[in-house]
């Protein structure tokens, strides 16, 4: 059963239709691209998803609930977690605090138990601080804890922005061009990570990026977008050869 | 996911809560100890200028979280604080005689100030909820207008308050200074800013701050939290405006004037957005400035603006070399004192010439109460020009923090001793 489903999803700005009938399928434990050129609206898919926008018509759905009924707080708390393509970090938290909060879903003590520094609320922020420095143990960033997050290099930033959305533990995960900006050799670690968050911990993977062999390589299944509509599905080499993806990328 | 190493889990909670219990013992203690001083051994101003310092510390630090945590620009701070003052106003003028007659008990006006601060706490909180609401949607500037527009309308509202004496005024029952109730009420802020930050909901609270689309995409309910923030803040400021009724004993539309929302602003802004600390030490040290500088003597005219000329080009000077020069640090300050020297006697030069211009001599000479504000408007100026960031910009006392700056200086003084 796929795990999440848009069926003829469409979101217009004014006249602008962003995202046109859009239909795809994910299944859970797949690893999916999503490409196209610039202004495709893959990025739009992304915010529809999270509901950050609403879809004008068309649905939405996620382990059979229907997205568009729910803000995006509660979307994060069905399972969908996200990572942003103009890096969101929360700048003057640490590493560690910036991790920490991916947790949030998961408090178990109330916020009068915070401000009143109550047994249950220190349990669980110490808990949750184990949590998020083994995460990022994990993941490779265990020497940057206590690190300001806006004082990281530009790939380090990407990576953190991972960590925090797998501390959601979400069920399916939205990265965003994870590899902008990225060497060569960080591409190759990071895509070796990526494998890694779907294999040892059965995420579903939805990957937007414009590196042809990180995508290649990295996706079982790539949906290809051109002024909102979707172009071509399937599989990365059949998608490679499909003349109307040429014609996209390269005009007729 | 992450399997997490077996760790006794109730260690750390043991310590935190004997070092809790420890901690507000200590804070009653502390509390009773200023009130037992100020009042044996301080005059009664003196004694109320003490009250009214935790009045602005409780302010100030209820205003960071709303502001520095949060990121929620208020600047209306002080229609919750008058609404604390006019709910007790209100119950006092109604129930405090039948309170007295019934409940003959020792400490009976602590008691119903205590009780007031309760009513207050409530309906402030309310009021916090009501302007929460707005918050939602509204970011920056707009949301700084509509704090600026509630707390007018609080205040303008106060003066149509006819059984409280409209815009004259009305006289509060229980004349009291409660020194060791606003001093705790002080520390109670300090600590619940503090427990907040160090839990995972108080990151949730700096993620609004930080970044909100992303809080969102992390499960953060904005709204809540935002609206959570409004209502902890203004809870205090209520709190405080109980308190400070009882110790003016006399309130007025006219004690709450937008010019007070600002100064709590200040007071957070000079400390340092976000920093408890900050904001604590800010709302005490620039209370007390306007008070100290009361006893400032009069200045002739030709002399101030000697010194206020004198005082632009030194701080232009200062502001300059600061942003360019590349010198070692000692090097630098050596030189930013000597600027300052030369900067005093260009001063004092300037007073001494300009009071040969006639028209200017002729000018009675500046009261030291209309000289306090220049010295307080120059003081923000210059901490805005040279550490925009507040005093303690987003640091925070600790004793962790004290030992680091200890091991930064102490070693650097025993190489200066053996070279």
């Amino acid at each position: 059963m796929s795990q999440l489903v848009l069926d003829k999803a469409t979101i217009k700005f004014g006249g602008l239709t962003a995202v046109n009938q859009v239909c795809f399928e994910l299944e859970q434990g797949m690893i999916f691209g999503l490409i196209g050129p610039n202004g495709a609206g893959k990025t739009t898919c992304f915010n529809l998803i999270t509901g950050l926008y609403k879809p004008t018509s068309g649905s939405i759905t996620f382990d059979g609930h229907d997205l568009s009924q729910y803000p995006t707080y509660q979307i994060a708390a069905l399972g969908i977690s996200r990572t942003f393509q103009n890096i969101r970090l929360f700048g003057s938290l640490t590493v560690l605090e910036n991790v920490m909060l991916g947790t949030y879903l998961r408090k178990e003590s109330s916020l009068a138990s915070a401000l009143l520094h109550g047994g249950r609320s220190i349990g669980d922020t110490s808990r949750k601080r184990e949590f998020a420095t083994n995460l990022l143990n994990v993941l490779g960033l265990g020497d940057l804890l206590h690190v300001r997050s806006r004082d990281l290099p530009y790939g380090k930033q990407r990576r953190v922005e991972i960590a925090r959305a797998m501390a959601t533990n979400p069920k399916l995960l939205l990265l965003d061009e994870p590899a902008a900006g990225m060497n060569p050799q960080e591409k190759v670690a990071l895509m070796e990570d990526v494998k890694r968050l779907r294999n040892e911990f059965g995420k579903t993977i939805l990957v937007i990026e414009h590196d042809m062999k990180f995508v290649m390589n990295l996706c079982e299944q790539i949906v290809v977008l051109d002024h909102g509509e979707e172009i071509a599905r399937g599989l990365p080499a059949e998608v490679k050869a499909n003349p109307k993806v040429i014609a996209a990328y390269l005009g007729e | 996911m992450v399997a997490s190493p077996p760790v006794s889990k109730s260690n750390p909670v043991a310590k935190s809560l004997v070092s809790g219990i420890l901690s507000a013992v200590g804070c009653v203690a502390l509390a009773f100890l200023v009130q037992y001083i100020s009042g044996q051994f301080l005059s009664s101003y003196a004694n109320g200028l003490v009250f009214q310092a935790a009045t602005f510390v409780t302010l100030a630090v209820s205003l960071n979280i709303v502001n520095g945590i949060t990121g929620q620009f208020s600047i209306g701070h002080y229609a919750f604080f008058q609404i604390g003052a006019y709910t007790t106003g209100a119950l006092s003028l109604l129930f405090w005689k039948k309170f007295q007659g019934a409940a003959n008990v020792p400490m009976q006006e602590d008691i119903w100030i205590v009780l007031m601060m309760f009513f207050g706490i409530i309906t402030s909180a309310f009021a916090g909820w009501i302007v929460g609401l707005p918050s939602l949607r509204l970011r920056g500037d707009y949301l700084a207008i509509v704090t600026l527009g509630f707390g007018e309308i609080i205040r303008i509202s106060a003066e149509n308050f006819t059984f409280m004496g409209g815009a004259t005024g009305t006289k509060i029952a229980p004349e009291k200074t409660v020194v060791w109730l606003a001093w705790l009420l002080a520390f109670a802020a300090i600590g619940l800013s503090r427990n907040l930050l160090k839990s995972v909901h108080g990151l949730a609270f700096l993620s609004v701050r930080e970044d909100e689309i992303a809080a969102t995409a992390m499960g953060v309910n904005i709204t809540r939290t935002k609206v959570a923030a409004f209502v902890i803040g203004s809870a205090f400021a209520g709190a405080a405006g109980v308190l400070y009724a009882h110790q003016q004993t006399f309130i007025s539309p006219d004690l709450f004037k937008m010019d007070g929302s600002f100064i709590v602003l200040t007071m957070v802004i000079f400390g340092g957005t976000g920093s408890i600390t900050g904001s604590a030490l800010a709302g005490a040290s620039l209370f007390y400035l306007p008070e100290a500088l009361r006893e400032l003597p009069p200045v002739p005219f030709a002399s101030l603006v000697g010194i206020v000329l004198g005082l632009i080009a030194t701080i232009g000077a200062l502001k300059r070399y600061s942003d360019q020069s590349h010198a070692k640090t000692s090097v630098k300050a050596a030189t930013m004192i000597g600027i300052i020297v030369v900067g005093i006697v260009f001063m004092a030069i300037l007073g001494k010439l300009l009071s040969f211009v006639p028209s200017i001599s002729a000018h009675a000479p500046i009261q030291g109460s209309q000289l306090r504000l220049v010295v307080f408007a120059v003081t923000l100026i210059v901490l805005m020009l040279f550490r925009p960031q507040g005093v303690f910009a987003h640091h925070e006392f600790s004793w962790k923090w004290l030992r680091s700056v200890l091991a930064r200086v102490l070693p650097k003084q025993k190489e200066g001793l053996s070279s």
